[in-house]
């Protein structure tokens, strides 16, 4: 048997095998593209349907927060508790608990993910509650990593003075590039 | 084209839009909607909360508490950041609309230059997105300045996707020439670039620029990815033209274990068939016989095989391979109907949902950053990794996600909200209680009268201190006796002259003048207890003045305040329930358009593959036909 004979009949029925398919699948395509056209306009006008859904419920939410801090905390007893970092080359945070007039209020733990927003310039809001109004004290406890990787556990105190307005306190953990130290600044806000 | 090969470069056309189909979306899965830099200083505690939650990918809360403070009037420092904010967030979050009224809107008043680049910046993407290109070419020829960070190559490279989306390709090839940088927005601008010039005609110069990208130094599995994009794009490209060495050089730098490993298999085993070399093309082809048979590169390798064994002409082994295909191809149609008909029972997106890797449904990834990583193996989505991975159906995708995730919120709220309401009601009811005591403690309260009387005695002591009289000071005791020699005086005053009378009027003289000098050293000491008692009264009566003036407010302000906050609830409430059944039915409608979408495209692979089957079944009878015509001679 030669061997040209068998070599060219699957060239020629992969030639017309090719062919049909082209066809199918040009038929296909274009059945496919107005069907296509089809769902985009469909699919654009749920998109619409969406974004304004989740506008309503931006608005939403912007008011249940509200009447949420309104209800449960009031300006004329509200005191928040923020933190924030300024650098924070010798401290890692691993932790912060605040205590309010001796009470345990907040015992904190980061992620690295939290540490990381910290440090892009992120405050969070520690804590909120409410205070009557005249004198208190706030210690911090942060626990972490301080220079050489050591463990580092270091507290800070303020006495603060709650009036009829709302009260913000902003702790925040800086470089004392001097003493190659981390230090821990209190920030009142009215 | 050959006459041999019209089935090859049908394939070959499919194969090479699909590599350069998704060269935009390489585009956006890389841009990092986390733009926009933070100030140097926080001069807003809230500003900075805000901030917090976006730098954590949590747009949507980050948006809720940007929107709660810029309400409160709590941002007066950074009133045009947070509003760059807002537009980037509602962005983010898929909110086009929204977003374009926020930036507009901040352009419309004067902001500084920097302010006003970006937002421009973000206008343009948005057209660009939306596909309103001159509107977008506008914004971005608005920009004065270089933007900072990230988002001057960002800004750089969708200058060029708006020229090569108005097709004006020369223009993009001409500021892409002219960037600097390096990096991987580069390498994407090149990408991109390239592929839109071969598919203009340009061949030679998108080519050049493919072959860049093809044979960059990658460092990051994204720019490894990208570089076999490039490479298989090019490969395809160089197939198209009839030149199988280069193309071969092209796909074999595609990586063995990445996404394209198995269109570069095809195309080297297709590259060695066109150089005459059918024993070669076996070697990638048969590799690919080995994997899964849902990838189309796979299905196509079938036929593949075959074809080059009757090139060999090993016609024995290629009739094997030919019917193996075909009963391949059946058993992959029925699979498609399986997942046809799961699509059809219900449920198609929470399965695909369902079946995404872990920690892509957390809710912090909501929004546009999120991207199905790969197609899921589950019935309603194993053939359709292309149509997942395609930008509409991703879009549609987290538009379904994101509706699932509004759910959820409101079922929270409704929790919460059932709390307010009783927490209302409560306070209601103490208030009421509270009430009648209120206004019996106010009533028997006279702060009036003890200012007055306060008056009284400071006027007597201001007297006393002008005079220095130092009998006002007097004590009770004091007082008396001071009174009585005053009484005896008048008395001796009133006897008849003599000795007795002047004896007696010495003795009260000696006796007054001695409680004089006592009272007189007293004064002092007396004068400064009195006026520190008079301070203490006043601070004390201020007090008592100012709590009092609380008591009342609060008696007339606590009715006021719980009927505010009852109505506020009822009216969230309201807008919660009115809510859910539409973000239901949006979900329903979505769910529907997507369901639709997959089972045409899984009919198009079933009549895909019945092609196949076909074509196999053709090029068996051809070759029994063929040995039966050889034996017959």
């Amino acid at each position: 048997m030669k061997p040209t004979r068998p070599r060219r009949l699957p060239h020629r029925g992969w030639q017309l095998i090719g062919a049909s398919t082209l066809l199918l699948a040009c038929a296909a395509l274009l059945a496919m593209r107005a069907d296509a056209t089809e769902s985009a306009g469909d699919l654009r006008t749920v998109d619409q349907d969406v974004q304004a859904l989740k506008k309503e419920l931006v608005d939403l939410n912007r008011d249940l927060f509200r009447l949420e801090e309104e209800l449960l905390y009031p300006a004329s007893t509200q005191v928040a508790v923020f933190l924030s970092l300024n650098v924070g080359t010798f401290f890692a945070l691993d932790s912060v608990q605040l205590r309010l007039d001796g009470k345990e209020v907040t015992n904190y733990l980061y992620t690295q993910r939290e540490v990381e927003a910290l440090h892009r310039g992120g405050v969070q809001k520690l804590y909120l509650g409410n205070l009557k109004a005249g004198e208190h004290e706030l210690v911090a406890v942060f626990t972490g990593k301080g220079p050489h990787d050591r463990d580092y556990r270091r507290g800070t105190t303020v006495k603060f003075d709650k009036a009829v307005g709302a009260k913000y306190v902003e702790l925040r953990i800086t470089d004392r590039d001097a003493a190659l130290q981390p230090e821990f600044a209190v920030r009142q806000w009215e | 084209m050959s006459a041999s090969s019209a089935g090859r470069w049908w394939s070959l056309c499919a194969l090479a839009v699909c590599a350069a189909v998704g060269s935009v979306a390489a585009v956006a899965s890389a841009d990092p909607p986390s733009d926009l830099p933070p100030p140097a200083k926080i001069r807003d505690l809230d500003y900075g909360d805000a901030l917090f939650h976006f730098f954590q990918d949590d747009y949507f809360d980050a948006l809720v508490r940007l929107e709660v403070a810029k309400g409160a009037g709590r941002l007066p420092d950074h009133a045009e950041d947070a509003d760059l904010l807002a537009g980037g967030l509602y962005l983010s979050l898929g909110m086009h609309t929204e977003a374009a009224r926020r930036f507009e809107r901040l352009l419309a008043r004067p902001v500084p230059q920097s302010v006003s680049d970006r937002a421009h910046f973000y206008l343009a993407r948005i057209g660009f997105q939306r596909g309103y290109l001159d509107q977008a070419a506008r914004s971005l020829g608005r920009i004065h300045g270089p933007l900072p960070g990230d988002l001057e190559p960002e800004r750089q490279l969708l200058a060029a996707n708006v020229l090569m989306a108005q097709g004006r390709y020369r223009e993009a090839a001409a500021s892409l020439e002219q960037w600097p940088q390096q990096g991987v927005w580069t390498h994407y601008a090149r990408f991109n670039l390239g592929v839109a010039l071969v598919r203009a005609g340009d061949a030679a110069r998108g080519r050049q620029l493919l072959e860049t990208v093809g044979t960059m130094d990658a460092r990051t599995d994204e720019q490894s990815a990208l570089r076999d994009r490039a490479n298989l794009a090019l490969g395809f490209a160089l197939l198209q033209e009839r030149q199988p060495e280069p193309a071969a050089v092209a796909l074999g730098r595609v990586r063995l274990d990445g996404p394209f490993t198995n269109r570069a298999l095809l195309g080297l085993g297709w590259a060695e068939a066109d150089a005459a070399r059918p024993e070669r093309a076996l070697v990638p082809w048969l590799e690919l016989r080995n994997r899964s048979v849902v990838d189309a590169a796979v299905q196509e390798s079938l036929l593949a095989v075959p074809f080059a064994y009757a090139r060999l002409a090993a016609n024995g082994q290629a009739a094997e391979h030919y019917r193996n295909a075909v009963a391949a191809y059946a058993a992959e149609a029925r699979r498609v109907d399986e997942s046809i008909a799961a699509i059809r029972g219900g449920g198609f997106l929470d399965a695909v949902l369902d079946a995404a890797p872990e920690g892509s449904n957390e809710p912090q990834s909501v929004g546009w950053l999120w991207q199905l990583q790969k197609a899921p193996d589950a019935p309603h989505t194993r053939y359709l990794y292309q149509l997942l991975a395609s930008h509409e159906f991703q879009e549609g995708l987290k538009n379904y996600r994101d509706l699932r995730i509004m759910q959820r919120n409101l079922a929270r709220w409704t929790g919460s909200l059932e709390a307010f309401d009783e927490m209302v009601v409560a306070r209601e009811a103490v208030a009421s209680m509270r009430e009648p005591r209120k206004a019996a403690a106010l009533a028997a309260t006279d702060v009036d009268a003890l200012e007055a009387r306060r008056d009284e005695l400071h006027a007597r002591v201001e007297l006393a201190a002008s005079n220095r009289d130092i009998a006002a000071l007097a004590t009770p005791d004091e007082a008396a006796h001071w009174r009585k020699l005053e009484e005896v005086a008048r008395r001796i005053d009133s006897l008849a002259p003599g000795a007795q009378r002047d004896a007696m009027a010495e003795r009260a003289r000696v006796l007054r003048g001695t409680l004089a000098w006592q009272l007189d050293a007293a004064y002092k000491l007396r004068m400064s207890r009195l006026r520190s008692a008079l301070e203490e009264t006043d601070v004390a009566l201020a007090e008592a003045r100012r709590r009092y003036a609380l008591v009342e407010q609060a008696g007339e302000l606590a009715p006021r305040n719980t009927e505010g906050f009852a109505a506020r609830v009822r009216e969230l409430e309201r807008r919660m329930a009115s809510l859910q059944p539409r973000i239901d039915a949006t979900a329903a409608a979505q769910e529907r358009l997507l369901a639709g979408i997959a089972i045409r495209e899984l009919e198009a692979q079933k009549a895909r593959l019945a092609s196949y089957a076909t074509q196999a079944q053709f090029a068996l009878a051809a070759l029994y036909d063929g040995a039966a015509s050889g034996g017959a001679r």
